[in-house]
C-alpha cells in the first residue's frame, strides 16, 4: 500500500512539474524589469531553448521535488519493523496526515485520494520553506546602478509558489481529478442531480417552485465551482508572493537594520508556509468530500 | 495615483468577513473543543466562499 502511494506521489510530482513548466512557460519569456523595485511578478528565465524557457521558480520546484523523492527513497530503502531516524519521521508525517484526513473526509474516500492530498501538502510545504532559505532570490545576475549599488535582475532561484504558473498548474490538476472523482462517485446523472436537483421534501406547487429555485441555484454553484481553481491558485500565489515582497522590502529598507528587520517576518513566513499548505490540502479535500459523499435521500436532515 | 475602488472595497469586506468567520470558529472550538475537526471543515469552507468575492472583484477589474 505504501509503495503504491509513493509511486503515485512521485508521478503526481513529476506531472505537476512538467505541466507547470511546459504549458505556461511561454508567457514568462519577458525579461525582468530592470528599474522595478521589489520582487517582479513574473519569474525570470535562466535558460531558453527555443520558446521553452527554464525559469528560476521552475528550478526550485524541480530541486524540491527531487529532494522529496530522494528523501522518501532513502527513508524507505531498508524498512525496519521498529522505525528510527528518517523512516520514523516519514512514517510519522504520512500517518498523521492520513489520520487527519480520515477524520475529515471519511475512511473510504481517504483510501482513494490520500496520495494526492498528501503529495500536495508535503510538496507545497517544502516549496514554501525552500523559498525562505537565504540565497533564494538574492543570488543571481544583476547590474550596478549609477551609485554603484548592485541590483539583482535575474535571481538564480525564486520561491516556487511565488510563481502563478505553478499554483495554477496544481489547481488545474486538482480540478481535473475532482471531476474524475465526482463522476466515479456519483456518475454523470448523479453529478448533475447533485448540482441541480431540489433537496428536501416538498409537495404540490411548492415542489415545482423549489425545483425552479434549485435549478437556478445550481447555476450559481457551477460558477462557484469554476472559480475554485482560480481562488486556490491565487490564494497560494498571493500569500507566498506577498511574503517574498515583504522580506525584500524589509531587507532593503534600512542598510543598518537590514540583518534584523526581516527576522520577525521570516518567522511569520514559516508559519504562513505551513498554513497555506494546510489550507490548500484542506480545501481540496473538503471540495472532494462535498461532491463524493453519497446523498442518503430525504432522511438526511440539514 | 490610480486604482480601482471596487477591489479595495471587496478586500475590506472580505477581510471583515474572514475575521468574523475566524472569530466564530475560535469561539466554537473554545466552547466545544471536541468539535474541532467539524468546526475546522465548515470554517475553512466559509472562508473559501468569502474569499472568492475578492477574486470576482479582481476579475471584473480586467474589463
Amino acid at each position: 500500500m505504501r509503495n503504491r502511494y509513493l509511486l503515485m506521489s512521485i508521478l503526481a510530482l513529476m506531472f505537476s512539474a512538467a505541466l507547470a513548466s511546459s504549458a505556461f512557460a511561454a508567457e514568462t519569456a519577458a525579461p525582468a524589469q530592470a528599474e522595478h523595485e521589489g520582487v517582479p511578478l513574473k519569474p525570470a528565465p535562466i535558460v531558453e531553448i527555443g520558446k521553452f524557457a527554464v525559469t528560476n521558480s521552475m528550478l526550485v520546484t524541480w530541486i524540491v521535488a527531487a529532494g522529496i523523492i530522494v528523501f522518501a527513497q532513502i527513508a524507505t530503502r531498508t524498512i525496519k519493523p521498529i522505525p528510527s531516524g528518517i523512516q520514523n519521521f516519514w512514517e510519522w508525517l504520512v500517518e498523521s496526515l492520513y489520520n487527519f484526513l480520515e477524520g475529515i473526509i471519511g475512511r473510504e474516500l481517504v483510501r482513494k485520494t490520500f496520495w494526492f492530498f498528501a503529495t500536495i501538502f508535503i510538496f507545497i510545504l517544502f516549496v514554501n520553506w525552500f523559498g525562505l532559505i537565504p540565497g533564494v532570490g538574492t543570488i543571481g545576475w544583476g547590474h550596478y546602478d549609477t551609485n554603484g549599488a548592485f541590483h539583482i535582475d535575474r535571481p538564480l532561484l525564486r520561491g516556487g509558489n511565488a510563481d502563478l504558473n505553478m499554483t495554477t498548474a496544481m489547481a488545474a490538476i486538482f480540478f481535473l481529478l475532482w471531476i474524475v472523482w465526482a463522476l466515479q462517485a456519483q456518475g454523470v446523472g448523479g453529478f448533475l442531480r447533485h448540482l441541480f436537483a431540489p433537496k428536501g421534501e416538498t409537495t404540490g406547487v411548492l415542489k415545482i417552485l423549489m425545483a425552479v429555485i434549485f435549478f437556478m441555484v445550481g447555476w450559481l454553484e457551477v460558477i462557484s465551482i469554476l472559480f475554485r481553481p482560480i481562488s486556490l491558485s491565487f490564494r497560494l500565489f498571493g500569500n507566498i508572493y506577498a511574503g517574498e515582497s515583504i522580506l525584500e522590502a524589509m531587507s532593503t529598507m534600512n542598510p543598518y537594520l537590514a540583518p534584523f528587520l526581516p527576522l520577525p517576518f521570516y518567522f511569520m513566513e514559516i508559519l504562513v508556509g505551513i498554513v497555506q499548505a494546510l489550507v490548500f490540502m484542506l480545501l481540496t479535500a473538503v471540495f472532494t468530500m462535498l461532491i463524493a459523499q453519497h446523498d442518503h435521500g430525504p432522511e438526511r436532515a440539514h | 495615483m490610480t486604482g480601482s475602488i471596487h477591489v479595495g472595497l471587496a478586500a475590506m469586506g472580505v477581510g471583515i468577513g474572514v475575521g468574523l468567520t475566524g472569530l466564530g470558529m475560535a469561539t466554537a472550538v473554545g466552547r466545544n473543543p471536541g468539535a474541532f475537526t467539524q468546526v475546522l471543515v465548515h470554517g475553512i469552507l466559509a472562508i473559501a466562499f468569502t474569499e472568492a468575492i475578492v477574486f470576482y472583484a479582481l476579475f471584473l477589474l480586467g474589463h
